[in-house]
């Protein structure tokens, strides 16, 4: 559905700090909220399969946590969970497309700019190659 | 209108549940088969050995060696097809043959790559020393080893937090890797041509040959030490399902993997004892490439080697944490292990517990065997040998094993799914057991006069063969030793928790097919990880 809002949730502070915003955002907009959480395991190394299904299942735990939790927030909000299977800016990036998402609410970075460099920061990312309007929620913020 | 508590499948176009098809391009799949055997590293460790085994047939244990690699190969190949499963032989073996050989191959595998540490550590630190031409401490154990347990605890970290380098970067330094070893090869051929280096012997066909080999001991020697350079080769073959074409692009990777492999073997091989012949491999064998390069390559280009051989046990370093922890992982999901080893990190999403228990655990093992022995990376590289054979062994038997029914269906299943992997089995039985009797004796181990277990004392001829032992050779107690210890452990586990131990017996249904999943709704359940 056009104009859903995307949410990039991975059950830290963070996250969840930006859920509630995104919770805000989408009855205000009166739109649908989208929960992605998008992994990616690496195939260097091999022996992925166990792998690959053990963070799947670590990751529909806690789509499943957010979908609830905005649930908790507006019982009339419709909410849908997904988890992709791609690392977290493609697969935000696929989301919004897929569904031509009106915007992206992510958690601000946690760790410092030089972990933040090392690891890939994902709200610096989106904010770059994002199509659609990227809102960075701060996890102090409410 | 609420849809709360519902998770949805995965619409099309977002990507969808299990394997991303279309991830691996060719270059992609040869590059993690040959950079996961680590040649620069493999060559740098083993070289001198293989020459203290075979002298200056070195080049034809190469091509032996490689034999039984590519006979297990084809187990790996049609196992993976049913199932690609993380742990790899602990699950076929433990389909095929039930869960207590799958749980013994599950622990030769955790205590290969538990072996192997110490050498790669030591690698590392030695040749981080050389890099900086701080020759005098490259020659300290105690400073050796410090460094190689920061490297180790770098490697380790970078697992844990899940950094990796992007598939191009991977290629420039495999690439830069291959170029130097080649370079190496051809100065050091054209200048035992040219001129005359200390020692040096013209090269000659005869050094391919197999059969010019003293005695069938040092050729089991030579191949259980030769075996390590190809060990890492096989996952060319098992990231297929990851592959863009997985009908065409695996198999063509792993025969470009096997010729880019071989062939740098032998080049490197025939080069480096053509220059200084193999007693100064032998001498050197804790950094023949160190040793060889400044002689042949001169400064500074012998740092170029150098940085080969680094970013070669960096890679390999890696190739061999994330496999253990994922084994760990495969085991603890399937009940075969304690819960914790199957936890994914909440922030990083990867089995840090795992990762880090085998980190401090090769810690561990790296300083007691650098307390204790006096060769620490000759001894675990002999020792290693041992495991790697037993596990792959275990895997050919288990292929033929597990699809018995499909053997006679064509001649090319009868090649491909049983020739070939019984005798890869076959041939790896017969050098594990060889060797055993061969490091039975310290003084045919590199430590030399150092025995190991001391009260195991006796003497006897039975049926025209002579026993003999006062005291075990180390490479045989630590090899061996592992191996063993997993015994009393699989039971202990099996009188607590016996719910794996239970599973029957399973055979193929079909050739092509996955199999059912080694334990339905493993991955369920409400302890999530986290």
């Amino acid at each position: 559905m056009a104009g859903d809002i995307v949410l990039g949730y991975d059950g830290s502070e963070g996250s969840h700090a930006a859920l509630r915003v995104a919770v805000t955002v989408a009855r205000a907009f009166d739109a649908d909220l989208v929960i992605a959480f998008g992994y990616e395991v690496s195939p260097v190394g091999g022996e992925t399969a166990d792998y690959r299904a053990r963070v799947e299942a670590f990751g529909n735990g806690v789509v499943a946590q957010g979908v609830a939790a905005a649930a908790e927030l507006d019982p009339d909000l419709r909410v849908e969970g997904l988890v992709v299977d791609d690392r977290p800016v493609e697969a935000l990036l696929d989301v919004v497309a897929a569904r031509d998402a009106r915007m992206i609410v992510v958690g601000g970075n946690e760790s410092g700019p030089l972990m933040g460099a090392v690891l890939g920061a994902v709200p610096h990312k989106l904010l770059h190659r994002s199509t659609v309007p990227v809102l960075v929620v701060p996890a102090s913020g409410d | 209108m609420s849809t709360g508590g519902v998770v949805a499948e995965t619409p099309g176009g977002v990507g969808s549940k299990g394997l991303k098809v279309g991830a691996l391009g060719l270059v992609s799949t040869t590059v993690i088969g040959v950079a996961s055997t680590a040649p620069g590293y493999s060559l740098a460790a083993s070289l001198g050995l293989v020459a203290a085994a075979v002298g200056l047939q070195s080049p034809s244990i190469m091509i032996v060696a490689f034999l039984p690699m590519l006979f297990i190969a084809a187990a790996y190949y049609y196992l993976n097809r049913a199932d690609p499963d993380c742990g790899t032989t602990f699950t076929w073996v433990t389909r095929a043959m039930g869960p207590t050989p799958g749980w013994l191959a599950g622990w030769g595998i955790l205590m290969t790559d538990l072996v192997v540490m110490p050498s790669l550590a030591q690698i590392a630190g030695k040749y981080t020393f050389l890099l900086f031409g701080a020759d005098g401490l490259a020659n300290s154990t105690f400073w050796v080893t410090v460094l190689g347990l920061i490297w180790l605890g770098v490697m380790v970290w970078i697992c844990v937090v899940g950094i990796e380098l992007s598939a191009r970067t991977q290629v420039v330094l495999l690439g830069t890797e291959l170029v130097t070893l080649i370079l190496f090869s051809i100065v050091a051929l054209v200048r035992v041509y040219a001129g005359n280096p200390l020692g040096a012997v013209t090269p000659s066909l005869s050094w391919l040959n197999p059969f010019n080999i003293g005695s069938s001991a040092a050729l089991a020697t030579g191949v259980l030490t030769a075996v390590f350079i190809y060990w890492g080769w096989d996952t060319a073959v098992t990231v297929n399902e990851e592959a863009k074409d997985a009908t065409r692009t695996p198999g063509v990777a792993a025969v470009l993997s096997t010729l880019i492999l071989v062939g740098i073997y032998l080049i490197v091989t025939v080069a480096a004892q053509a220059f200084h012949g193999p007693e100064f491999l032998t001498k050197h064998s804790d950094d023949v490439l160190g040793a060889l390069g400044t002689d042949v390559l001169g400064s500074p280009l012998d740092k170029l080697l150098i940085i080969a051989v680094l970013s070669s046990a960096a890679a390999s370093t890696q190739t061999t944490i994330l496999p253990a922890a994922r084994s760990a992982l495969s085991m603890a999901v399937h009940r075969a292990a304690p819960r914790k080893f199957a936890q994914i990190d909440p922030r990083y999403l990867t089995p840090a517990f795992a990762t880090i228990a085998f980190g401090v655990l090769s810690g561990v093992w790296y300083v007691g065997l650098s307390l204790i022995s006096t060769n620490v990376l000759a001894d675990s590289i002999l020792a290693l040998g041992f495991g790697i054979a037993f596990y792959y062994a275990l895997t050919g038997f288990a292929c033929v094993v597990y699809y018995r029914r499909h053997l006679f269906s064509s001649i090319r299943n009868f090649l491909l799914v049983g020739v070939a992997p019984l005798l890869g089995g076959i041939g790896l039985t017969w050098a594990f057991f060889k060797s055993v009797f061969v490091y039975s004796n310290p003084a045919n181990s590199s430590t030399g006069d150092t025995a190991w277990l001391k009260f195991i004392h006796f003497d006897f001829t039975v049926g025209g063969f002579h026993f003999h032992a006062d005291g075990l050779g180390p490479p045989l107690v630590i090899g061996v030793g592992l191996l063993l210890l997993g015994i009393p452990l699989m039971l202990l586990w099996r009188v607590g928790r016996p719910e794996f131990f239970k599973r029957p017996l399973e055979v193929a249904d079909t050739l092509d097919g996955p199999a059912p999943p080694l334990t339905p709704a493993a991955h369920g359940g409400p302890d999530h990880g986290g």
